[in-house]
Order: C-alpha cells, then sequence, then structure tokens
C-alpha cells in the first residue's frame, strides 16, 4: 500500500484493476456530460417547428456523435469500469489476469475520445452519416472532409480497447476463480460478464474489419461498398449490424448483472432461478448473433432472410422473458428497502419492459415497415439503450459507491434524483412512440408542424433529465468531500448473498484480499 | 408523500394512453384509415400483435408495482426464502414461446402479401436523388422528378426503386410502404390506393443534409384524370429531355 504512488502519478500508471475500473467509470461520466449536452442541443432544435438553433450540419453533426458518444464512450466504458473494478473482487482474485494489457485497454479510449471530439474542430466538421456510418454517404465522394476518417480511427481505437478487455475478462474468468468457486457459483454480474466478453470477442473484431474496408475505400478508393466496382452498400449494413446487434446486449447483459445485484439485496432473498438466469444469459448471447438484419427489413433483402430474421427475434424475446419474470419472483414476497439503488433497478425493470415489448413489435416485419427508421425506433431504442443500460448503471453507482469510495451516496438527494431521471425519461420518450407511429421520420433537423406538440413535451422532459444529471454530479461531489462514511457492507447484503465484495473494507485493499478465501 | 407518488404514478400512465389516442392531424393515418388492401393488412397484423404482446407487458408492470406496494419491509417482517420453483420456470418460457408462433403466422401471411403483388396495372420507376425524388412512367415514356407522384385510384402500382447516389427510403405511411431505394441494385414494393386524395409521405433514410426536407406526394387521382394528366405530361415535356435534373 504504502509504496503506491499518489495523486497524479498512481492514476497515469496504474496497473490495479480498481482504480482501472475507476478511470473507465469517471471517463464515461465526463464523456456522458458532452452526450447529454448533444442530446440537450438536439432536443433544443426540435423544440419546435422549423427552429433554427442548429443548422441541419450541425445537426447531423451532433447526431451522429450523440449516438456515438453515449455508446461507445459512456455505456460501454461505464460497464467495463463496473467490469473491472468488480469480476475480480466477485470472483476472489487479486486483479485481472493481465494488468498491464488492461491498463492499455483503458489508455486507448483516450485517443479515440480526442479523434471523436476533436473532428468537430476539422474543416467540414464532425461525421453527419448518423452513428451507423451508413455507406455511400459516409463513402468519399458524399462525406469528403476528415470528419468520417476520424470517426472511423476512433472506432478501431475503441474497438481495439474492447477486444483487449474482452480477452482479460474471459481469461480472468477462467483462471482466476477463488478455490471452490464453481463456474455456478459465480455472481450474476461474473455470469453476465464472461457471455459479454465472448459477444465482444466473436463481433467486434466484424466491426473492425467492416472499418477497415471503409477507410480503404475512402483512403485508396478501393471498392468493398461500390456497385461501380463490383462492391454493395448492403454489405456495410450487414457487417455493422453484425456488430452493432450483439452489441446492444453487450450494453445491456452486465447491466442486468447488476440489477440482478442489487434486487435480491433490497428484498433480504436470493435471487430467483440463477440457473435459469445463467442459461438464459447465455442463450441471448448465442441467439444475438443471429439477429442481426432486424435493422435491415426495408433495404431490400431477400424475403427468406426477412422471415428468418424476424423469426429469430421473437425466438430471443423468450429468455429475456425468462429473466424479468425472474427478477419479479425475486422481490416477490420479500422485504423491499427502497433505497436509491433499488429504485433504479425497480426503474430498470418497469423500462425494459416497455423497451422488451416495443422491440418485439418491431419483429413483426409489416409494423416494423412502417415504423422502421421513425421516432418509434428511437423511442425504443431510448428504452433500452437509457431504461435499460442507463438506469442499471444508476442503480450500480449507487449500489457501488460506498465500496468505491468509502462513502455513501446522499439518499434524499438520490431519491429526487430518481423521481427527475424516471419521470424525465418517460416524458421525453413515451410520445416518439405515438410520434414514430403517426409518421414522423428519425434523424430529421425539422418536422411537419402537425409534429410540434409531442415533440415539445418530449423536450420538456430533457430539461428533468438534464436536472436529474445535475443534481447526481452534485452528489457525488458532495459526498467525496464530506459524505457519510460507509461500512464494509452498508446494505447488509454479504449475510444472505455472500458475494465477496461485501466481505472486504471499503474501498478494498491493494490486492484485495489478504488471503484468497476459499467458497464453500 | 405516497399519495402524490401514486398521483404522478396515475397520471403518467394517463398521459401513455393519452398519447396513443391522439393525433394532431398527422401526417399520416394508417391506424384509423388506411389506404388500400395492403395497408389494412398492416394494420391489422399490429393490432393482432398488438394483442398478443400487450397483455405481457400489463402484466409485468401490474405485478411490479403490485410488488412494489405490497412487499415493503416492515419491522420485524421476514422475507420468504423461496428462489427456484421448476413448473413456474417452465411456464414462463413455453407460454410466451408459444404466443410468438402463434403472432408469427398472421405475420408471415402479411410478409407474403407485401412481397407478392397481385397483377400490376402500373409500374413506376422511383429513383432517389439527395434530395428529392424522380419517378418515371416506362410504359408511357413520361419521366419527372421534384413532383408529385399521380397513379390511379384502384390501381395496382408496382414500384421499382433505386438510387443514383446514397440509400435514400420511399415512405408514404398511408400506403404501408416504406422500401429504402439503393444505389447499384433494384428493390420493389407495391400498393393500391382506393380513394383519390393526396398523400404525403417522406424519406425515411439518413440522406444528407436536407433529408428532413426530402418530402413525398402522391396525388391519387380517379382514372379518367390520371388519363388527363398523362396527356398533358406527353405534350408538356417529350420524355427524352423530362426530369430537369438528369
Ligand atoms: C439525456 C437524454 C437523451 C436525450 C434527450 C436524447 C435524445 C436523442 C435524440 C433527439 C436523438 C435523435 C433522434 C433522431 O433524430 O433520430 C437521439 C438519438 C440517439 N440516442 Fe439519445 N438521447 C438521450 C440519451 C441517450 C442515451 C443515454 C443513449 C445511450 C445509449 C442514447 C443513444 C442514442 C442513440 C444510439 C441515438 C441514435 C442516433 C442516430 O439516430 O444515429 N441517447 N437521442
Ligand atoms: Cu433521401
Ligand atoms: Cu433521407
Amino acid at each position: 500500500m504504502s509504496d503506491r504512488p499518489k495523486g497524479l502519478v498512481r492514476w497515469l500508471t496504474t496497473t490495479d484493476h480498481k482504480d482501472i475500473g475507476i478511470l473507465y467509470l469517471v471517463t464515461a461520466l465526463f464523456m456522458a456530460v458532452f452526450g447529454g449536452a448533444f442530446a440537450g442541443l438536439l432536443r433544443a432544435q426540435l423544440s419546435a417547428a422549423d427552429l433554427k438553433v442548429l443548422n441541419p450540419d450541425l445537426y447531423n453533426q451532433f447526431l451522429s456523435m450523440h449516438g456515438t458518444v453515449m455508446i461507445f464512450f459512456v455505456i460501454i466504458p461505464a460497464l467495463a469500469g463496473f467490469g473491472n473494478y468488480f469480476v475480480p473482487l466477485l470472483i476472489g482474485a487479486r486483479d485481472m489476469a493481465f494488468p498491464k494489457l488492461n491498463a492499455l485497454s483503458y489508455w486507448l479510449v483516450i485517443p479515440a475520445a480526442f479523434l471523436m471530439f476533436g473532428s468537430f474542430f476539422v474543416q467540414g466538421g464532425a461525421a453527419q452519416a448518423g452513428w451507423t456510418g451508413y455507406v455511400p454517404l459516409a463513402s468519399r465522394q458524399f462525406s469528403g472532409t476528415a470528419g468520417v476518417d476520424m470517426w472511423i480511427l476512433g472506432l478501431h481505437l475503441v474497438g481495439l480497447s474492447s477486444i483487449l478487455g474482452a480477452i482479460n475478462f474471459l481469461v480472468t474468468i477462467i483462471n482466476m476463480r477463488a478455490p471452490g468457486m464453481a463456474y455456478f457459483k459465480m455472481p450474476l454480474f461474473v455470469w453476465t460478464w464472461f457471455v459479454n466478453a465472448t459477444l465482444i470477442l466473436f463481433a467486434t473484431p466484424v466491426l473492425a474489419g467492416a472499418l477497415t474496408m471503409a477507410l480503404t475505400d475512402r483512403a485508396f478508393g478501393t471498392g468493398f461498398f461500390r456497385p461501380s466496382e463490383g462492391g454493395d452498400p448492403l454489405l456495410w449494413q450487414h457487417l455493422f449490424w453484425f456488430y452493432s446487434h450483439p452489441a446492444v446486449y453487450i450494453m445491456v447483459l452486465p447491466g442486468m448483472g447488476i440489477v440482478s445485484h442489487v434486487l435480491p439485496a433490497f428484498s433480504s432473498k436470493k435471487i430467483f432461478g440463477y440457473k435459469g438466469i445463467v442459461y438464459a444469459t447465455a442463450a441471448i448471447g448465442v441467439i444475438g448473433f443471429m439477429v442481426w438484419a432486424h435493422h435491415m427489413f426495408t433495404s431490400g433483402i431477400d424475403p427468406r432472410l426477412r422471415a428468418f430474421f424476424a423469426f429469430m427475434t421473437m425466438v430471443i424475446a423468450v429468455p429475456t422473458g425468462v429473466k424479468i419474470f425472474s427478477w419479479l419472483a425475486t422481490i416477490w414476497g420479500g422485504q423491499i428497502r427502497f433505497t436509491t439503488a433499488m429504485k433504479f433497478a425497480l426503474g430498470f425493470i418497469a423500462l425494459f419492459v416497455m423497451g422488451g415489448i416495443s422491440g418485439l413489435t418491431l419483429a413483426v416485419v409489416p409494423f416494423d415497415v412502417q415504423v422502421h427508421d421513425s421516432y418509434y425506433v428511437v423511442a425504443h431504442l431510448h428504452y433500452v439503450l437509457f431504461g435499460g443500460s442507463v438506469m442499471a448503471l444508476l442503480a450500480g453507482v449507487f449500489f457501488w459507491f460506498p465500496k468505491m469510495s468509502g462513502r455513501i451516496l446522499d439518499e434524499k438527494l438520490g431519491n429526487v434524483i430518481f423521481w427527475l431521471i424516471f419521470l424525465g425519461m418517460n416524458i421525453t420518450f413515451l410520445p416518439m412512440h405515438w410520434l414514430g407511429i403517426v409518421g414522423m421520420a428519425r434523424r430529421i433537423y425539422t418536422y411537419r408542424p402537425e409534429f410540434e406538440f409531442w415533440n415539445q413535451v418530449a423536450s420538456f422532459g430533457y430539461i428533468l433529465l438534464f436536472a436529474g444529471g445535475m443534481l447526481l454530479l452534485y452528489n457525488m461531489f458532495k459526498t467525496l468531500r464530506k459524505g457519510e462514511r460507509a461500512a464494509d457492507d452498508p446494505w447488509g447484503a454479504y449475510p444472505l448473498q455472500r458475494t465477496l465484495d461485501w466481505s472486504v473494507s471499503s474501498p478494498p485493499p491493494v490486492e484485495n484480499f489478504a488471503k484468497i478465501p476459499e467458497i464453500a | 408523500m405516497k399519495k402524490i407518488r401514486i398521483f404522478l404514478l396515475s397520471g403518467f400512465v394517463f398521459f401513455g394512453f393519452a398519447a396513443i389516442g391522439w393525433a394532431d392531424e398527422p401526417i399520416t393515418n394508417w391506424l384509423t384509415s388506411p389506404e388500400g388492401p395492403l395497408a389494412r393488412a398492416v394494420r391489422s397484423n399490429f393490432y393482432f400483435s398488438m394483442a398478443a404482446f400487450l397483455p405481457f407487458l400489463i402484466l409485468s408492470e401490474v405485478l411490479l408495482v403490485y410488488a412494489i406496494f405490497r412487499f415493503k419491509a416492515k419491522p420485524g417482517g421476514q422475507a420468504a426464502t423461496f428462489h427456484e420453483n421448476l413448473r413456474l420456470e417452465v411456464l414462463w418460457t413455453v407460454i410466451p414461446a408459444l404466443t410468438l408462433a402463434v403472432t408469427a403466422i398472421p405475420t408471415f401471411k402479411t410478409m407474403r402479401a407485401m412481397e407478392v403483388p397481385p397483377k400490376s396495372d402500373l409500374v413506376v420507376a422511383v429513383i432517389g436523388h439527395q434530395f428529392f425524388w424522380e419517378y418515371r412512367y416506362p410504359k408511357y415514356g413520361v419521366q419527372f422528378a421534384e413532383e408529385a407522384m399521380v397513379v390511379p385510384a384502384g390501381k395496382v402500382v408496382t414500384l421499382n426503386l433505386s438510387s443514383v447516389d446514397v440509400v435514400h427510403s420511399w415512405w408514404v405511411p398511408a400506403f404501408g410502404v416504406k422500401q429504402d431505394a439503393n444505389p447499384g441494385r433494384i428493390t420493389h414494393a407495391w400498393f393500391q390506393a382506393d380513394n383519390p386524395g393526396r398523400y404525403k409521405g417522406q424519406c425515411a433514410e439518413l440522406c444528407g443534409k436536407l433529408h428532413a426536407k426530402m418530402y413525398i406526394d402522391v396525388n391519387v387521382v380517379t382514372p379518367e384524370e390520371f388519363e388527363q394528366w398523362l396527356m398533358k405530361k406527353k405534350g408538356a415535356a417529350p420524355p427524352a429531355q423530362a426530369a430537369g435534373s438528369q
């Protein structure tokens, strides 16, 4: 402990999984401020018809960067942050398998972020082709300036970061479990990261390949995606979604893992159907690779493919449903304590069910054809990503903050934060379902006047979200400076759950355990 | 405090339903009056699947809210200890799976209807440009751009879509049609509008700066009016030099 460097040097040179976890989380929080600010600009522009807050070029830049940043620089790093901090702790290991590689994974995110944010300042501005970067719009011919190149290189770097991280997680989980910790004794958060790392390992290299092809098309005039050279723009869509569909599970599985710790802890019960949840997680991982073309139902793919992907999309709803019912059964008959973490976990269920069911309606191809690329999809994706990933992350923040900092976040403020975010989220995104059904296309900087009312409502919701976010930051700063000290097991979670995170001091010592625990 | 919460929650639920029932002159009304057999099939498929899925949404949310109020911790209260129940777990795997199998049937039927048009009365080539649409009626040697597409009511119109630059998507909600227009390949769609009128839509795939303004208008006219319109079009602009953009 004593020979650890202090201050800035510690954070720049650390290879301790806990420090790296915190670095990831702080980075994600910082990025979320930007991603959230971009969202605010979009909502400001859309708060009435024909406004001129942003011109179309800027709207498309902020739109593309909002999506990219939220996914690749907020949710994925934040989950990696919790993963880094807690996976070794939960399996009774002293660190990740490859601590230096772990540090490298984190540090790759920083130049990637510079490329992304820096692109606003180059000539022509940031990429404008959406976070999906569809070609030919993202090709040199239609996006000639450096923005898309920087976007591609930035994604390359975060992709590499995830792949290295995934290898590390897999080796750690396979090799470094404490004696006695069989696979079916691993806490669910570890399980979700296990499946998640596998997903990353299979999916992310495909993204890297696709990005490389796009880059050579742009830089060297190859024709992977150009019909005049025998290429095909649809190839990009297939490759992109082959990554990005599993990516939505990459963004939600660890969140489900967090929730699977929070719900039992505050219901004073064991998780219901542990094995069922494990199997469901694995099933989602496998089937998740067989649904990507449901993002392409209107693209003109072969009808037999449409039928297959519609069917598989329905199939994947089944294991997802199993999890939801298992969580409900977990709180059923419990003694529920409504801490802020628990509220976020319950809010997660409420919102994720909504996003799941709207996702199911999108598997119904004729309906998807009506609402694809409309605001219905914007509503759906935010119910999943905000209502799913972000709510779970916030549950994790309130749940694990005492473990990581030694201080408990203010629960009174926490209550206000929860309600601002929960109501704000619904007021912002619920009306978007209706907007999409009646015909408002997505990714538009302005709209016909008949869509104005619900857009005003949505923009009002953003104000609540903004207030909630600011209050959360305030709560963190305040708590770090003079918050109430946390016991080793502030929630009383250990006696029933026996997860090792609560068995060590808050914060845990360097190397976590004086003596590696034996699991009975 | 508790009252306020219940009030907020129920206000919120009400708000949700109000949102579904309310539309201020939407550009389409495929839900209230879908135009033509295809749009009607899409709507019934939508209602059928909603009827199948909504119970699961409502059931989960109701159970959740019930549990929140019912199982609040009480001093000295004892939590139940069950954490497994094979029968329950099989049940909540099998019932959703069966429901989905049942909804798949009408879905596949409607998909077939979308993919296999009845005998075509009019073929129109739809070509996407940044940021306008070009239409060609090969049989009549008519082509034009940046104006409303004109089609006869009650006839089967088949579309061959493509693009000269980036991906666009031709979307007229009232007809139940959305189909991407890709460079380098031709995609297909069809519709049959029964009632004359002006139908609106817009491009549904991000295609660049003015994507938001890439509107679609379709004038559905009586067959006689359609003939007149064709005559006028042919007289006014010989096909060889039509479509100002090309
Ligand atoms: C602060 C609350 C948020 C607001 C007000 C907001 C608002 C928006 C808006 C207005 C759009 C543009 C939709 C369009 O024109 O198609 C959008 C797109 C998107 N948002 Fe958010 N958003 C928020 C939070 C998030 C979060 C937390 C995520 C994280 C996962 C996220 C991910 C996305 C993605 C992936 C897109 C799609 C971008 C695209 O269409 O290319 N958003 N959001
Ligand atoms: Cu377009
Ligand atoms: Cu467009």
